[in-house]
């Protein structure tokens, strides 16, 4: 073995150890940079706190969209849906559903690009943000990577500011301390607004 | 499509619940979809380059070293990376969203650790169960077991803080075993071994797993009292004498490992422990500022009286000196042979084999930091240092993303103790501060040290999953 292909060979490797590092922080790049931002259409970009839901009645169908469920849900038309009673509804969910006094369990987007969806409160703390690591991922121009999150503190949720760019708005007022956040009242983070509900 | 505004702020009292007909539409269509692992799937494209450059560092010592390639060492190292891929698949079956990045890691650091024993081994004329390089591959292989049997046991770290008094017991049990007679064996002035048989163990290392959890599962409950109340002292409030209670404990135990066992690390790294997860559960730096003042007054108390410490301090800060280093006890020979390792790597290393790391007491173990430099040179330890800073970093992520507080608490305490044990011991070979004998996590010769650590990286796996939880909705424009 000549001295020269050991010198190659050995190079070779610290060359092969640093770019093992750099494939590592490549993969985890969403993490330093923050997650890539969707353009918004120019349309959209025009109003971007709607005053009321601008979604449109039927969207268009996305294909890459990360959830089919998502999507397919405001589009069908809600007048065809079949409009069952809500007695048996109930006894699917919980028998007191509804009865019990206590935190919230629903989060309902009010208006937005996804108005209309609503998802199952977590047992203690959702976070919100682009980051594709928060319970509920927000993904526009006015969204910080760690937003704000929800955190349920003795029997309420409260929402905390994660010194978020542009702000949480609780019913319009910027939040900047831990804040409970009422029944029904609109927390709005970029374009979208959510109230939670029991 | 109703509005959503049709939700008015008192709804009507009699349905309590209005069930409009589009929460039932979402209730009755919830799809099951089968996700892909794409977690995993990175995690396999990293893993195959980290078995990759192990191969490469074993086969570039064996080059260099005698010319040839030899299967043995190679069949052995194999077996290990078949029991990695095993640790892989485990993963997908129990654990498919745990963090990608921590086992490629930590297979690169454990494998560079054992090249580099084996490198040793060679020049000491080891071979078979003699070598500390085959007894390193055996331990790896039982700590990577180790590390399955958690991540498939352990389906939630919840269950974790219900044990959490069990975990202060065995911590304890764990921290006083070296102290008792028969099992308890002094190694290089420290007493932190237990012997049984032909085996010896350092039951210290298991002992930071099981406080770490302890910790978390207390503070947890114990925050409140802690961080609520307390005196207000020019801009910081610090806490009440009440309720020092705690800190006290610690800190006295960690002087009684001082003092008895005379390991300065331990102590060291079981204060910091506790220190900092104090931090993260309260939020307040005057509990911080306390516990440094309260160590520092410690430690120069332990540098005026305990003498190995004050030849620690003065080997540390006079290495140089003919004095120091050519004592009979507490010499700085070691230190400054790892030195000499380091200066005669220079930046790129004298490669794999071709340097003369053996000339330094301890060189497989304590020194293998400096072994490491000497043979890949600053830009290899580098490397090194910048795969534990990934490692760590992964361990707070995990920590920050916790939807619980245990699980978060336990993710920041057990990834820190990492990183505080690289810094101790890495800030003593480099004179940085005074040398301990503590293990490099992953790459030091040792047993006991190499199954705490998989056991950590099983347990940080386990609590990424969990918190991991793919998004509940993705509001896209």
């Amino acid at each position: 073995m000549s001295a020269l292909t050991l010198l190659i060979l050995r190079l070779a490797f610290l060359a092969v150890l640093w770019a093992f590092v750099f494939a590592v922080v490549y993969a985890l790049r969403s993490d330093l940079f923050g997650q890539r931002v969707r353009r918004q259409t120019a349309e959209q970009a025009s109003s971007p706190f709607p005053t009321a839901p601008v979604a449109p009645l039927a969207p268009t169908p996305r294909v890459a969209a990360p959830a089919p469920a998502a999507v397919t849900v405001p589009s069908i038309p809600l007048a065809a849906a079949p409009a069952p009673p809500t007695e048996p509804i109930r006894s699917t969910l919980s028998p007191s559903f509804g009865e019990r006094p206590g935190p919230a369990r629903r989060l309902v987007i009010t208006s937005g690009p996804k108005e209309g969806l609503e998802i199952e409160l977590p047992s203690e703390q959702l976070a919100i943000g682009r980051s594709s690591e928060s319970g509920l991922v927000i993904r526009d121009d006015y969204t910080s990577t760690h937003h704000a999150r929800l955190m349920l503190w003795n029997d309420g949720w409260v929402v905390q500011d994660l010194d978020s760019t542009n702000g949480t708005f609780l019913d319009g007022v910027r939040v900047t301390l831990p804040t409970p956040v009422p029944l029904n009242t609109p927390v709005t983070i970029g374009t979208t607004t959510f109230e939670l509900r029991r | 499509m109703p509005a959503p505004t049709s939700w008015s702020p008192n709804p009507p009292p009699a349905p309590s619940y209005d069930a409009g007909p589009r929460s039932t539409f979402t209730n009755t269509i919830r799809l099951k979809l089968r996700v892909p692992a794409r977690l995993r799937n990175l995690e396999l494209a990293l893993l195959v380059p980290a078995l990759g450059i192990v191969a490469f560092a074993l086969v570039l010592v064996q080059l260099a070293t005698s010319g040839k390639t030899d299967a043995g060492i190679l069949t052995l190292a194999g077996l290990l990376a078949l029991l990695v891929l095993a640790m892989h698949v485990a993963m997908r079956l129990v654990a498919p969203n745990a963090d990608p990045l921590i086992l490629p890691i930590i297979t690169v650091l454990n494998g560079l650790g054992i090249a580099e024993i084996y490198r040793i081994d060679i020049s000491a004329k080891l071979s078979g169960w003699e070598s500390a390089g085959v007894r390193q591959i055996a331990w790896t292989a039982m700590a990577i077991v180790i590390a399955i049997v958690v991540i498939v046991l352990i389906r939630n770290h919840r269950v974790l803080q219900r044990y959490r008094y069990i975990a202060m017991f065995s911590g304890i049990l764990l921290l006083i075993l070296p102290m008792l007679p028969l099992i308890g064996t002094t190694i290089n002035g420290a007493r932190v071994w237990i012997s049984v048989g032909p085996f010896s163990f350092q039951p210290g290392e298991l002992g930071k797993v099981a406080l770490a959890i302890f910790f978390a599962g207390y503070l947890v409950t114990a925050r409140d009292s802690l961080s609520m109340v307390g005196r207000k002292v020019l801009w910081m409030t610090f806490p009440r004498a009440r309720d020092l209670g705690p800190i006290l404990v610690v800190f006295a135990a960690s002087m009684a490992v001082l003092i008895f066992q005379k390991d300065l690390g331990t102590s060291l790294l079981y204060f910091g422990l506790f220190l900092v997860m104090l931090y993260v559960a309260t939020g307040r730096a005057s509990w911080v500022v306390l516990g440094v003042g309260m160590f520092l007054v410690g430690a120069y108390v332990a540098f005026t009286t305990l003498s190995y410490v004050t030849g620690r301090v003065n080997s540390w800060l006079d290495a140089f000196s003919n004095a120091n280093y050519t004592a009979q006890v507490n010499s700085s020979y070691q230190i400054v042979q790892g030195i000499f390792g380091l200066a005669h790597g220079g930046l790129i290393g004298t490669g794999l084999g071709l340097g003369q790391p053996y000339r330094t007491p301890l060189a497989r173990s304590d020194f293998i930091f400096s072994s490491l430099g000497e043979e890949l040179g600053l830009v290899g330890i580098f490397a090194i240092l910048a795969l534990y800073l990934l490692f760590v970093s992964r361990g707070f992520r995990i920590g920050f993303a916790g939807e619980d507080d245990f699980g978060r608490l336990l993710g920041v305490g057990l990834a820190f103790v990492v990183g505080l044990q690289v810094f101790i011991v890495i800030g003593g070979v480099t004179r940085v501060i005074p040398l301990t004998g503590l293990t490099t996590p992953f790459l030091a010769a040792g047993g006991s040290s190499l199954v705490a650590n998989w056991i950590i990286a099983a347990l940080l796996l386990r609590l990424s999953d969990t918190v991991r939880t793919t998004p509940r909705l993705v509001v896209e424009p």
